[in-house]
């Protein structure tokens, strides 16, 4: 695809804001009714689904050219999505977030760069992470672990840490309790040390589209290799890119968040929880496991008009509006934690507000960022909880980076270690 | 000619850097296309509204009052939006500043015992209605939906919508109010302008409310209104609306004391004398012909697509074929959704009898396949929170109401075969949806024992299509036709025809004149020139308060 071939989306967008808002259905109250963090921080109109069709057909008419605020408008988006579910609960033939990401692509290809996103992708390019750390590192947050190494050791299923987990050194008991829980529950699981690969996903959502085929030819060829049948990784991130962006390019392995995968063992009666978790928490759905982490489905066809001007596509296009993500395997783990309290936030699954983590913002734009985060530390606080639980690294480092700078006592796990203090 | 440096210091000095912009990106978004919803003139192919001079967002009347002051000394025009989800917000002069009220969207006060909220200009229904239903109490949402923003349309236009036979229209709704005038002093009007707080619209105080509001709402053109006071009405559902579901098929659960109904009738004579029995009775909470838009030979298959997360568009022709969807739409060709919402248990088995009474003397009936709990449950959120109006526009993106009227149901019902009959040749011709000829649809009823029905037939086009935009045009042309001929109304879809021409721009002046001057009520618009000149004198407004200057 390119750019041009959103014209027509742009042309037909209604420019009725519903991008702006939560799903209406499930508002509950002013104070949590954003659904766009974009929008809801930089205000100007530019700064929504709609604004970014916009700026599209603007582009493509020559009404505009580039310049600062073009990308301003174009890379300050967390590309969490949730304009997309929100357009969609009425509109079947309009892809706000595949616009925003063909927009960003567009931006790269002609040079308009971030410095702060090259940093990042220079150092992808070099070091195989987006972290800015040594690839030579990759593997030290598995150091002393009793974990398979699949260099030397065969695997059915390989745990890919993602970059975040690999590099971020608080975060390193949340990774090992993941992969510890699977390997005690029988499951023949190994890491690929230094030689897994960064997945991808933070590129592309940069606007890198290239690097993520990189990555992905990288990882399933050393996969391969491997023998591995499974994929499973904690970090949302990493779990969409394998479920989504690496499919079309070739990939067949099966792919897990562990969350699926502990759930999955929890109902076969593989993993027993008994220890009591007196803690009262709330669960965060991450974008990319959540609205974002429906499952690729090939599609090859063309839009079409019936009843005259009624458009439809031949043959019928798959349609990702996250109706299916993973959100009930997160929650259910929770709820078998003996002694644990699951309370929901106004905005969850398909509608979650995001963590502020995404789509290159952390990045670029830290303050917008950190006030993303700050929205939903606020939204937790207001259920009551004493934490949140999330199932991504992005969004746990965010969260803790929000509560360091603003204060507050809420604490932040990942569904790995709440499950590990169970067992 | 853009803005001077000098004039957007002044400007940024108010709102502050961040909230002010001329830059031409961010203007490209605060343009509004002709060629998708023109809002009753168009489409135009490819035509936008004019780019404006500059963008601000002011927080407080402080800020628009000085906005307004600027714009009066520098005779600059200005004009102020709530959610911009319509061409009328948008200006139709070039140079124009914008004002996008969205930082203003506080609900500055519920107050349950006298049943009123105060509400700031981007505050939109649905966040009135998420925290009035926590206290018991509801707010009428325009038939536009829940994204829209009831003060927008209580000071500034009309607000019907299917509550409106239990919670009236907006304009009915709008009590205390505050008013930066367009000469930018501020006007506190109703009880708020005697220091007694916002109960009441028309005193003690002055009551301006025909000033502000004309004929049919200034739609923007008359000064800022920053605050208003609206009417709640009593909400016996629960604190929260419970909703279940898939996205977008989306449930909410029902309450005992509610009853959902698609109620339908042997012929259009039955299907007035049951609005009126209705009315009569004083009976329900929300009465709406709703799901006829998607058309007469289409409706059911839409509703199953709706209702089923696994379908798409692409689901539609086999549907639509399907011979027990197409009994379906049949059983229901002459019919209207109805909610029914019991103060107490006895409230609601009363006016269940006087419903069953009221159809057993017309011959109406409740639709089966629409009472399946899991249909009744998805239009109940539907209809109540008005949530998904933007499926106005699902087939491909472009939508208006054509033949557009209000009257009493005797009226709309008596012209809607014929008017189908002359759409569906239309919908032949292929550059207009083609979705059975009868897609009318509207609320029914008004406070105080209704009598009224707001009707349009909806007609969908692909803005992206030349051929489809301008076949629509000229269709919407022929309608005008059509309704003149038979000596009918005018029909809304040319409502701001005279308002704003094919370039997007403001309708020439002595066209405009030529054709006021001959309307019925002319004296009306020379009277609003009168108000115009009085609160307007540097006419920084545009065409979408109307005004006549011809004296003859």
């Amino acid at each position: 695809m390119a750019l041009e071939d959103y014209l027509a989306e742009a042309e037909r967008c209604s420019q009725c804001s519903y991008c702006k808002w939560v799903v209406f259905d499930h508002m509950e109250s002013w104070r949590f009714s954003n659904g766009c963090p974009s929008i809801a921080y930089n205000n100007f109109n530019s700064y929504s689904a709609r604004g970014r069709y916009a700026t599209t057909l603007a582009l493509l008419n020559g009404t505009i050219q580039y310049n600062k605020k073009v990308l301003d408008i174009v890379y300050k988006c967390v590309t969490c999505g949730n304009c997309d579910v929100s357009c969609k609960v009425c509109r079947y033939n309009l892809e706000p977030l595949e616009m925003i990401h063909e927009l960003r692509f567009k931006l790269v290809e002609d040079g308009q760069l971030l410095p702060q996103h090259m940093l990042h992708i220079e150092h992808l390019r070099k070091e195989d992470n987006m972290m800015l750390k040594p690839r030579a590192d990759r593997a030290r947050w598995a150091d002393g672990l009793d974990i398979k190494r699949i260099s030397s050791e065969r695997a059915d299923v390989v745990f890919h840490a993602g970059c975040r987990f690999s590099y971020d050194e608080s975060l390193w008991p949340k990774a090992q309790a993941a992969v510890t829980i699977l390997k005690n529950a029988g499951v023949n699981i190994g890491i690929m040390g230094t030689d897994e690969s960064c997945c991808g996903n933070r590129a592309y959502d940069m606007g890198y589209s290239n690097e993520v085929k990189l990555c992905a030819s990288r990882n399933m060829e050393s996969w391969r290799k491997a023998g591995i049948k499974t994929v499973v990784t904690s970090c949302s991130d990493c779990y969409h890119a394998f479920k989504r962006l690496y499919p079309p390019l070739g990939s067949k392995f099966e792919v897990l968040h562990t969350t699926e995968y502990m759930d999955r063992l929890i109902k076969e009666g593989k993993l027993k929880l008994t220890k009591k978790v007196p803690l009262k928490v709330t669960y965060h759905d991450p974008c990319n496991l959540g609205r974002q982490g429906e499952a690729y489905i090939p599609w090859k066809g063309k839009e079409k008009k019936i009843r005259s001007q009624i458009i439809v596509y031949d043959p019928p296009r798959p349609r990702y509006n996250g109706a299916w993500g993973i959100y009930d395997p997160p929650r259910d783990i929770l709820k078998s934690i003996p002694g644990l309290d699951l309370v929901e936030m106004e905005r969850i699954r398909e509608y979650a507000w995001c963590c502020g983590a995404g789509g290159g913002v952390k990045e670029a734009y830290p303050e917008f960022s950190g006030w993303t985060a700050g929205e939903r530390i606020e939204e937790a606080m207001a259920t009551g909880a004493e934490a949140i639980v999330s199932a991504c690294g992005w969004c746990e480092r965010n969260f803790l980076d929000s509560i360091e700078a603003n204060g507050g006592n809420m604490k932040v796990f990942d569904i790995a270690e709440l499950v590990q203090q169970a067992i | 000619m853009a803005l001077s440096k000098d004039v957007y210091k002044e400007l940024e000095d108010i709102v502050g850097p961040d909230y002010i912009s001329n830059d031409p990106a961010i203007l490209a978004s605060y343009q509004f296309s002709l060629s998708v919803t023109s809002i009753h003139l168009g489409p135009f192919f490819r035509t936008n509204t004019p780019c404006g001079a500059a963008v601000a967002l002011p927080d407080s009347v402080e800020e628009v009052q000085r906005i307004v002051k600027i714009c009066n000394k520098h005779k600059i025009k200005y004009k102020a939006s709530s959610t911009f989800w319509s061409s009328m917000s948008y200006p139709s002069h070039d140079d124009v500043v914008q004002l996008d009220m969205r930082r203003m969207n506080r609900i500055l006060q519920i107050d349950t015992k006298n049943m009123f909220a105060v509400v700031e200009p981007y505050i939109i229904g649905v966040n009135l209605q998420a925290e009035a239903m926590k206290v018991g109490l509801n707010t009428h949402i325009i038939g536009a939906g829940g994204s829209c923003s009831p003060l927008a349309s209580a000071t500034s236009y009309a607000g019907p919508g299917p509550d409106t036979m239990f919670m009236g229209y907006g304009s009915e709704n709008m009590l205390g109010l505050e008013w930066v005038m367009p000469d930018g002093n501020i006007m506190r009007a109703g009880s708020l302008g005697a220091g007694l707080g916002w109960f009441c619209g028309e005193g003690p105080g002055p009551g301006i409310r025909g000033i502000v509001r004309g004929a049919l709402g200034a739609r923007g053109s008359m000064g800022v209104f920053t605050k208003c006071a609206l009417k709640l009405y009593p909400w016996p559902g629960p604190a929260k609306l419970h909703i279940t579901g898939k996205t977008p098929a989306y449930q909410a659960e029902l309450p005992d004391n509610f009853r959902v109904y698609t109620l339908a009738f042997p012929s259009w004579q039955a299907w007035a004398d049951c609005c009126h029995k209705i009315w009569n009775a004083g009976i329900g909470y929300l009465a709406h012909r709703q799901f006829n838009m998607f058309g007469r030979e289409l409706k059911f298959a839409m509703i199953k697509i709706l209702t089923d997360p696994n379908r798409t568009l692409s689901d539609l022709e086999q549907l639509s074929k399907d011979p027990k969807i197409r009994k379906v739409n049949e059983e229901m060709k002459r019919e209207f959704q109805f909610i029914m919402a019991g103060m107490t248990p006895r409230d609601i088995a009363w006016q269940e009898k006087a419903l069953d009474k009221i159809l057993a003397d017309t011959g109406g009936w409740k639709v089966d396949a629409m009472s399946d709990p899991e249909i009744a449950k998805w239009v109940m959120a539907y209809l109540i929170r008005l949530g998904h109006k933007n499926l106005n526009l699902i087939y491909s993106g472009g939508y208006e109401g054509c033949f557009g009227s209000f009257g009493p149901p005797d009226y709309g019902s008596s012209h809607v075969e014929e008017i189908a009959e002359f759409k569906k040749e239309w919908e032949k011709k292929g550059a207009i949806g083609d979705a059975g000829g009868d897609c009318m649809m509207g609320g029914l009823g008004g406070l105080g024992g209704g009598a009224y029905v707001m009707w349009e037939n909806f007609t969908t086009w692909d803005p992206h299509d030349k051929d489809s935009v301008e076949g629509a045009f000229e269709f919407f042309e022929e309608c005008d036709k059509f309704a003149k001929q038979r000596k009918w109304a005018k029909g809304m879809e040319r409502g701001n025809a005279l308002c704003r021409g094919s370039d997007g721009r403001e309708f020439p002046k002595e066209k405009r004149e030529q054709v006021l001057s001959q309307s019925p009520q002319a004296h009306v618009f020379r009277y609003q020139q009168k108000i115009r000149e009085s609160f307007n004198p540097n006419n920084l407004g545009d065409a979408h308060y109307t005004t006549l200057e011809t004296q003859k």
